[in-house]
């Protein structure tokens, strides 16, 4: 069963901040109670599957030039560098 | 001028005259403005497009070569990067942002002069079955407002069935193409992973979304495929389907073939409409040549929470770069710590996505990735292993796309769980990989039914020969808009 509390804890983590009790945590826990289905799926031997990808079938790491620039999309930057809040 | 013309009948009447791409491309701007308050399928609309219509009929007049699409107006759900224009995935987090590039399936599109009519309504980030979870207000459907459209591809599927476009792109994670096209009785795409380019598309869960069709007839879908799939370097998940012609021999038929009916997909809880619209459509492939009989898929029953948990799991990474620093909106960073300016910034997340998010931090979080992530990935895996070994008895597999009809505005909103259900017949082919088409099939007080084929990896042009043979056999009433 998960708490309240480890639900906070995760959204603190993922940086969101959780206002609504309602919408966000009663929600998210009926969420979590629903996906407890999943212990009686009787999978615990099964292997996982992977999707492996050739190296050689990867594109070439070279350079292509943009005619326009990027960082004059964003919303915050001062020359070449994104402008951030201070870290504390 | 009549909009209610396939893909194809328009190719073909630019082609000979009949119609011109101005003609169409201004009357099809004018049925968007006279009905799409009521619909709500468009986010932004290409105040160009008549231009873009007048410069294809020049190039037809003069003789000069023209793509395939004629200027046809398609259009394209809200995630997909169309260069210089803005793509908001339905969230006022985007509100602003300028795509700097064109996906790969624009590119192709623009490349065969398709004419983008818009952007489509969605679901915010995709993240939804309804289209009632867009920043911008719900979509409705065309067959009766009062009730949801399906999605997320909610917006792609008005606008076909409201006849504000010729067919239109959407992506589907675990339905998002069926869902809203067996709602609004259009056809829906869901094609092999890896066949359609997602390089452009903005990511939810990367691992088992594609980009599909929705259109008014199989061979539509078709069509678009031939123009859209293959091979990209810039996704080097695609794979390589040798130039296949899916419309060449569509008219095959189906003698002859296996098809399994997905026991687990025909369940208790299934609407008696649906399920007497998919036994008459078993009865209708039979009478076709095919033999039908039923098959359990026994990991059905856990696919839900499976590929919630992953799809969960994989948005919270995608969605940990929007901070509001590289992409965003108008805030300024001035005056606030690095951590609260981020949980500010997120504010702007809709509450669906802002569920998704804990969720997609807390499933593979340290201590619970054992109970949630892994067991969601070995139910894929055993899932994945059960329909290769079906396919290995069955050409096809059946079962309704969904198994309850299109339900009202709000009635489900605040139920999350019994939202996550009405997946429960189309993730599997998400988290398997295979193709699947939802064909719509019958009417029932007024809504439209659609039933799923699928078909093994890679099977496309074989799925989409049953779905037109099956296709083939109903007419449904026009939508009474």
């Amino acid at each position: 069963m998960v708490t309240e509390e480890e639900i906070q804890k995760v959204a603190k983590l993922m940086k969101i901040e959780v206002t609504d009790h309602k919408e966000y945590v009663d929600k998210v826990h009926a969420m979590i109670d629903y996906f407890d289905i999943l212990d009686s799926a009787g999978v615990e031997d099964e292997e996982i599957a992977t999707q492996e990808i050739s190296i050689s079938n990867l594109r070439n790491d070279e350079y292509i030039p943009f005619d326009e620039k990027l960082i004059e999309k964003l919303n915050h930057y001062k020359g070449t560098y994104v402008r951030a809040p201070k870290m504390s | 001028m009549n909009l209610k013309i396939s893909a194809l009948e328009y190719v073909q009447q630019v082609q000979n005259g009949t119609i011109s791409a101005e003609d169409f491309v201004s009357t099809t701007l004018d049925r968007i403005k006279s009905v799409d308050d009521k619909l709500h399928a468009f986010l932004s609309v290409n105040d160009d497009a008549v231009n873009q219509a007048k410069e294809i009929d020049k190039k037809i007049k003069s003789g000069d070569k023209v793509g395939a699409c004629f200027g046809m107006p398609i259009s394209i759900k809200d995630n997909m990067c169309i260069k210089n224009s803005t793509t908001t995935c339905a969230s006022k987090m985007l509100e602003n942002f300028v795509a700097p590039y064109d996906a790969t399936v624009i590119s192709k599109l623009k490349q065969q002069d398709a004419i983008f009519i818009g952007k489509a309504n969605m679901d915010e980030f995709a993240m939804g079955l309804t289209t009632e979870f867009s920043a911008y207000g719900p979509s409705k459907n065309p067959w009766n407002t009062e009730y949801i459209p399906g999605g997320s591809s909610g917006g792609s599927a008005v606008s076909v069935s409201a006849f504000e476009c010729i067919a239109s792109l959407g992506s589907d994670t675990g339905g998002s193409v069926r869902n809203p096209a067996s709602f609004c009785g259009n056809v829906g795409y869901k094609p092999t992973y890896g066949l359609i380019s997602r390089f452009g598309l903005i990511s939810y869960a990367n691992s088992i979304e594609q980009i599909g069709p929705l259109t008014r007839t199989v061979k539509d879908t078709a069509f678009l495929l031939n123009l859209i799939t293959g091979l990209d370097p810039n996704d080097n998940t695609t794979v390589d389907n040798h130039n296949e012609d899916y419309l060449g021999e569509i008219e095959a038929g189906i003698e002859g073939k296996k098809i399994g009916i997905i026991k687990e997909m025909i369940a208790e809880g299934t609407d008696p409409a649906v399920m007497s619209a998919t036994k008459d459509a078993i009865s209708k492939l039979e009478s076709l040549g095919a033999t039908c009989e039923e098959v359990s898929l026994d990991m059905v029953k856990y696919s839900v929470a499976a590929y919630y948990t992953i799809t969960a799991t994989e948005a919270g990474s995608n969605l940990a770069r929007y901070d509001n620093l590289r992409y965003g909106y108008d805030f300024p960073v001035e005056g606030y710590e690095f951590n609260s300016y981020i949980e500010k910034a997120r504010k702007k997340f809709g509450p669906e996505v802002t569920r998704r998010m804990i969720l997609g931090g807390f499933v593979p979080s340290a201590g619970q990735a054992g109970k949630y992530f892994l067991k969601a990935l070995k139910v894929k895996s055993k899932l994945t292993k059960e329909i290769d070994e079906a396919f290995k008895k069955f050409d096809l597999l059946i079962a309704p796309t969904v198994p309850i009809l299109p339900f009202k505005i709000g009635e489900k909103i605040d139920d999350p769980v019994s939202l996550f259900l009405v997946d429960i017949n189309t993730v599997t082919a998400n988290l398997t990989g295979k193709p699947a088409i939802s064909v719509p099939y019958a009417v029932s007080n007024g809504l439209p039914i659609g039933i799923q084929l699928l078909a093994n990896s890679m099977n496309d042009k074989m799925l989409l020969q049953a779905a037109y043979a099956l296709e083939q056999t109903v007419k449904l009433p026009e939508v009474p808009l």
